[in-house]
């Protein structure tokens, strides 16, 4: 260590060429958080790149996939694919952006390392918006590839839907990132810091929830609706749709000319620009002002009834019956508050089980004129869509931003993790599962099915302790134990369709089996496979060891 | 260097700092003390920008420090007790995104970068080839305070930097702070450790609920109050007197 003195002021010999910007090296920095996550624990520079790469492409991939809808459209008018495609992309953009927004925008452990850089925040915001609009600018190509194609094949269409298309899905990607944007600063200024995180938390959670119910919704409207009215230009209300200011875009430019599309395109144009201005210009100077106040301060804090009550409920017949051990009873605790508290936790469980609540909703709906109905089906689909909430709920609650403060467990003279897995299990089956099953019955009988047919929700039941054991496996399903990673916030929607094409399999198994009248050998074989499983899945629980930390 | 006048910062109805005046000239190595919640991470926050003052005023370097605040930041290093950084970026590119900020070019960052890896005794491979997730607490440390002083800042913080550094990094870091001392850098150091403060600071500062205690050099401070010691000064300052009798009762709760 010899040759300190000075030591600095050689460091400061060199030229100042080749200046990377702050501008540049910000967006390349939240690019690279984005990318990889902004945790890591034990991971190497150089495996990073292939895996984040191949993620990302298997994300696009399914994006693109789901663009095939777009196919449902094809000879159709302009303005019609272009609603439904800016409809499903403003849905895909929002649910990405309302997610990922909260945590790039206000995240807690940022301050610490650049509220003290001269930055000014003005170019910090700019930042991260210019890579949450890049990503979901990928997003949005990647979905709206085959809508290229049947745009410019339309009734209407002409090769001119390609580039406009490309520009207004552009202008709504900028729409959808500068709103969010907007929302925040002025939460900042109406609510202040105290209210600023629950009101974040409740903004992006409904809103999430309401984006993934439209994304399911938008589509079974249109299509059933394909070849009528109910798309048009010329009503007054399409105005106030912000999917159809980009359809009017496209339909303008490349589509029927119309005045009334025009009309929607300046609106779209209009609104993108003020909304960008404010967000940008008029609010911006308050960012700082706004990271400082989430830095400074934790969330709210809970109640005292609310932090009593979820104790008190573990002390209480029957959950003090199903949580005797201590170690799950504390387990149960913890998942409980965060599912109540956490808006991490928060924004990735309840959005990530939005489908869970639409489809069961769809099926279960009294068909127009008698045709639409599932009948059967439908009761046996939502119970089943029960059973797959704990399977997705733990899974998603293994990750946390204070995974690290998950070392406790392995600390802790416990052989393995399972005590643990029991308890976030069973706070998800009491807290999500039963209350969901609860809805669904009801709503069962509030459309009009038969009360008998309530045992058809048992396939579903009767399947759940197998669906919540299997993140528990292989030492898995210990809750907040994992970092948080941005990038899987796009793919989590895409495990979350893959979730209903297989319950639909089971509930389809099901409803035939009542319909066959052979339910009763149907429910005694399915409890009899899922009692072998389930203790034989138990053990294997039981006896696993702690994972490695790498 | 620093001046602050009635530095004042509330959270709600609580004072965190109340009217807090200071002024530190160039090379001089303050230590920085009070007990927990004293209100000295806020200080050295409101100090770096980072918070901003609810009354008061300050300069560092002769620029304000909220009309001026960019300024002041190019003027300022900061370790702080976090000891937070980008996880998912590697050594080298955390620190020359840093440097970037400060407008540092690569090339000259890099070999910048080199001089600090060889004095924390750093592979230039560890700095390439793993994530800073993937570092130990010290190395963490070494890569943050690195951070800090990479544009040459006139005045620099340190909030608890000896924190997971080992027992060499520790003297080295040490004998580094005297140095840039001796160069004409402020140095204000914050810690609980108060043997090193005294051995290594040229003046006390000790505040308490917010509000400043004591101000002077650390062997006149302990001689005009008979102490001894900076530490048991430091404790009777703090309302420390009975820690020996508490932490008596606190054993007696094991034996039962």
């Amino acid at each position: 260590m010899s040759g300190q003195r000075n030591f600095l002021d050689r460091l400061m010999s060199k030229s100042s060429t080749g200046v990377v910007t702050p501008e540049q090296a910000l967006r390349r920095l939240y690019l690279t958080l984005f990318l990889r996550g902004r945790s890591a624990r034990g991971i190497k520079l150089g495996s990073s790149p292939t895996s984040i790469g191949r993620k990302l492409a298997t994300v696009l991939s399914f994006y693109a996939l789901f663009g095939l809808f777009s196919l449902s459209f094809i000879h159709q008018k302009v303005f019609l694919v272009a609603t439904f495609a800016h409809a499903m992309t403003f849905v895909f953009l929002g649910l990405f952006v309302a997610t990922t927004a909260g945590e790039v925008l206000f995240n807690k452990e940022e301050g610490d390392i650049l509220l003290h850089r001269p930055i000014q925040p003005r170019v910090l915001l700019w930042a991260k918006v210019s890579v949450i609009v890049r990503v979901s600018l990928w997003l949005a190509g990647a979905f709206n590839l085959v809508a290229f194609l049947v745009g410019a094949t339309a009734s209407d269409g002409s090769w001119m839907f390609v580039p406009a298309h490309a520009l207004s899905t552009a202008l709504e990607a900028l729409f959808t990132a500068s709103t969010v944007v907007l929302v925040y600063q002025l939460c900042l200024r109406w609510l202040g810091r105290e209210k600023l995180d629950t009101f974040m938390t409740a903004t992006q959670v409904i809103g999430s929830v309401l984006l993934v119910l439209s994304g399911q919704l938008v589509p079974q409207l249109m299509i059933r609706n394909t070849g009528t009215s109910f798309v048009s230009v010329n009503h007054w209300w399409i105005g106030f749709l912000p999917p159809a200011w980009f359809a009017g875009f496209d339909d303008a430019l490349a589509g029927s000319h119309a005045m009334a599309s025009w009309g929607l395109a300046i609106l779209g144009l209009a609104v993108t620009g003020v909304v960008v201005w404010l967000a940008f210009t008029q609010l911006a100077d308050s960012y700082q002002s706004g990271l400082q106040s989430v830095a400074e301060s934790s969330t709210s804090k809970p109640s005292r009834t609310r932090r009593n009550s979820i104790v008190a409920l573990t002390r209480i017949p029957p959950l003090s019956w199903w949580l005797r051990d201590s170690v799950s009873r504390a387990s149960f605790v913890l998942t409980a508050a965060y599912l109540l508290r956490d808006r991490d936790v928060k924004l990735r469980v309840y959005p990530g089980l939005a489908p869970m609540l639409i489809m069961p909703v769809i099926t279960m709906l009294p068909g127009r004129n008698g045709g639409m109905s599932t009948g059967a089906f439908g009761v046996a689909f939502a119970g089943c869509y029960v059973g797959l909430v704990p399977l997705l709920a733990l899974g998603m609650l293994e990750f946390s931003q204070q995974w690290q403060a998950s070392d406790v467990f392995r600390l802790a003279p416990m052989k393995g993790p399972a005590p643990l897995a029991h308890g976030a299990r069973r706070a998800v089956l009491f807290l999500l599962a039963f209350p969901l099953l609860c809805v669904f019955a009801a709503m069962a009988l509030a459309f009009g099915r038969n009360a008998s047919e309530l045992i058809l929700l048992l396939p579903g039941i009767i399947a759940l302790p197998i669906f919540a054991m299997i993140p528990c496996l292989n030492g898995g399903g210990i809750p907040f134990s994992r970092p948080t990673d941005e990038g899987k916030a796009a793919g989590r929607n895409f495990k979350s369709i893959g979730v209903m094409f297989s319950s639909a399999i089971l509930a389809g198994i099901a409803a035939f089996a009542y319909k066959a009248s052979w339910f009763n050998f149907f429910l005694a074989g399915e409890a009899t496979v899922v009692a072998v499983a389930y203790f034989a899945m138990r053990a294997s629980v039981t006896n696993a060891h702690w994972k490695p930390i790498e | 260097m620093i001046s602050t006048n009635a530095l004042t910062k509330r959270f709600g109805t609580q004072i965190a700092v109340d009217a807090l005046s200071l002024e530190i000239p160039g090379g001089q190595i303050v230590g920085f003390l009070g007990p927990n919640g004293a209100g000295k991470s806020t200080t050295l926050k409101m100090l770096t920008g980072m918070l901003e003052p609810t009354s008061g005023s300050a300069t560092i370097c002769g620029f304000d420090l909220t009309r001026e605040s960019i300024e002041v930041k190019k003027r300022v290093g900061f370790v702080p007790d976090s000891g937070a950084v980008f996880e998912s970026l590697s050594g080298l590119e955390y620190l020359t995104m840093v440097a970037a900020l400060y407008g540092i070019p690569e090339e000259s960052a890099v070999e910048r970068i080199k001089q600090f890896i060889t004095f924390f005794d750093l592979g230039f491979d560890t700095l390439t080839d793993k994530l800073l997730g993937a570092y130990s607490k010290g190395m963490r440390r070494k890569v943050v305070i690195t951070a800090a002083l990479l544009h040459n800042p006139p005045v620099v913080f340190f909030d608890e930097p000896l924190d997971g550094l080992d027992a060499n990094a520790a003297v080295g870091f040490k004998a580094l702070i005297q140095t840039l001392a001796h160069e004409g850098k402020t140095i204000v150091y914050s810690s609980h450790i108060l043997d090193v403060v005294e051995r290594v600071c040229d003046r006390i500062i000790i505040i308490d609920k917010g509000k400043l205690l004591l101000d002077g050099k650390p062997d006149e401070l302990v001689a005009q109050h008979n102490s001894g010691t900076l530490e048991k000064l430091f404790t009777h300052l703090t309302g420390g007197d009975e820690l020996e009798r508490r932490a008596e009762d606190f054993a007696k709760t094991f034996r039962k």
